[in-house]
């Protein structure tokens, strides 16, 4: 009899598993590959979320990149220091959350960096290290306070002129936010979307399991990676210095600047993951501490609730914060679990 | 044991048999072991190169409508861009993909390649 049971079992894991279809899309937008890969009985439903997951993502790139004729945020920068801007709801929320971030995170993260990323212009063709005064002058206009935010009425100013800011550190894990609301109004709850990287997942998988999430070896090739999570309906965000970087006279510049300084973070970080609920705070806090160092990172991650993180520092030791201890698996043995 | 009994006992060893026979041609068949690599340019399908059937090292460039271009080498089992003119050359940088689910992407040129299928290990991977 057991038998018996067993072979029934066998045969409807089976069939459970082919009702469910895998439908996937691959879009290219905010200056990165945005993956959505659902699974679900319904293909028709699933293509209808994706269909609107792309309108939403079209509709934040188009208010808040800095890379197209005309945005909000280009508005904003264009009046800097002369006139407040009024901006939609999505965008005063994005820049309240990124100011908050940069408030919580001592000026770690501060969305008025604009300035300084341009002057590097690290991932494009004009990509130089600047001259040291060039930075200096530049860095005084770097001040999250300086951004007025008027709850009221959705306006916004940069209190001085030639203050910029730059939502790319943040409006992808926006979007991840956003998508996966959809697909959850939707009624898909099995899915995960890869925005350049930034993981954001639904539920579990079909089957029941934890999603399976490696995290980049910093020191090896795309899709080299060093360790495993297992999470449920959780968003992955790392930022690593092997991202976009450029090399000058032997030295390798990446892309994640120090406000503070002005350089890039060398605080002893190549790569720090987050694990949370909502991406848009992944995506802040991954940036965060990076740029503030183990100490200072991990005392930050934990004081907050519901926040994990994986830290990765040069000498290859691995750090994870209590919340991991479960599920976090180190698979390349050069990587040492430190704490 | 009733006589019975024996004969039921058969034929539900005989059925549990054929079920795994039928369980293990099924893995076997979909285990996935081809590498396929599809480069996509600007989200359409441009190429598809069975890996494991490459006998010759092969290199050619594409270019797209703005006159960009990158360098595509593969060999027997792997697959990588070699050279781009795109200024961050993240898709270079990406090195060789062998595995299921590798990826390396050009995005000022919009190409990217990917090796079809999924990491048995990982569903995705944070970078």
């Amino acid at each position: 009899m057991v038998f018996l049971i067993l072979l029934v079992l066998t045969f409807s894991g089976c069939s459970k598993e082919k009702t469910s279809e895998v439908i996937s899309e691959t879009i290219y937008a905010l200056g990165t590959v945005i993956d959505i890969q659902i699974y679900d009985e319904n293909v028709d439903k699933a293509k209808k979320a994706i269909q609107e997951s792309i309108e939403r993502i079209t509709e934040i790139e188009n208010k808040m990149s800095v890379n197209k004729d005309i945005s909000e945020v280009i508005l904003i920068n264009e009046n800097a220091g002369e006139n407040p801007v009024q901006v939609s709801e999505d965008t005063f929320y994005v820049l309240k959350k990124a100011k908050e971030y940069s408030k919580l995170s001592n000026g770690a993260f501060d969305l008025t960096i604009e300035p300084i990323v341009k002057l590097w212009g690290i991932g494009t063709e004009d990509a130089r290290v600047p001259e040291k005064e060039e930075i200096t002058s530049l860095l005084n206009l770097v001040n999250y306070e300086d951004l007025k935010l008027d709850e009221s009425t959705n306006k916004v100013q940069l209190n001085k002129k030639g203050q910029a800011i730059d939502l790319g550190g943040i409006a992808k894990g926006y979007a991840g936010d956003e998508i996966k609301r959809i697909l959850l109004e939707n009624d898909i709850n099995t899915a995960f979307i890869n925005l350049g990287g930034n993981v954001v997942t639904l539920g579990t998988k079909v089957d029941g399991s934890s999603w399976r999430i490696g995290i980049q070896n910093p020191l090896g090739d795309r899709g080299n990676y060093i360790a495993v999570l297992e999470v449920v309906d959780k968003t992955v965000v790392t930022s690593g210095n092997y991202e976009r970087y450029f090399i000058e006279d032997g030295k390798r510049y990446h892309h994640i600047i120090n406000p503070k300084t002005g350089y890039p973070a060398e605080e002893g970080i190549i790569s720090s993951t987050i694990v949370t609920d909502k991406s848009i705070d992944a995506d802040a806090l991954s940036t965060s501490v990076y740029v503030l160092g183990l100490e200072k990172g991990m005392e930050l991650i934990e004081s907050l609730d519901n926040v994990d993180a994986v830290i990765i520092t040069e000498d290859k030791n691995v750090y994870i914060t209590e919340g991991l201890k479960e599920t976090f698996n180190i698979v390349d043995d050069s990587f040492i679990l430190a704490n | 044991m009733k006589k019975g009994d024996k004969i039921v006992g058969l034929i539900i060893i005989i059925l549990i048999t054929i079920s795994l026979l039928f369980l293990g041609i099924y893995r076997f068949i979909n285990k996935g072991d081809k590498l396929i690599a599809k480069i996509i340019q600007d989200q359409e399908v441009i190429k598809v190169i069975d890996l494991d059937k490459v006998e010759e090292p092969k290199e050619w460039t594409i270019e797209n409508e703005e006159g960009h271009h990158n360098t595509i080498r593969v060999e027997k089992g792997r697959i990588r861009f070699i050279e781009a003119d795109c200024p961050d050359l993240v898709c270079v940088n990406s090195g060789w993909l062998s595995k299921p689910g590798d990826i390396a992407v050009c995005i000022p040129n919009k190409i990217l390649i990917r090796i079809e299928g999924k990491d048995d290990e990982v569903d995705q991977i944070s970078y």
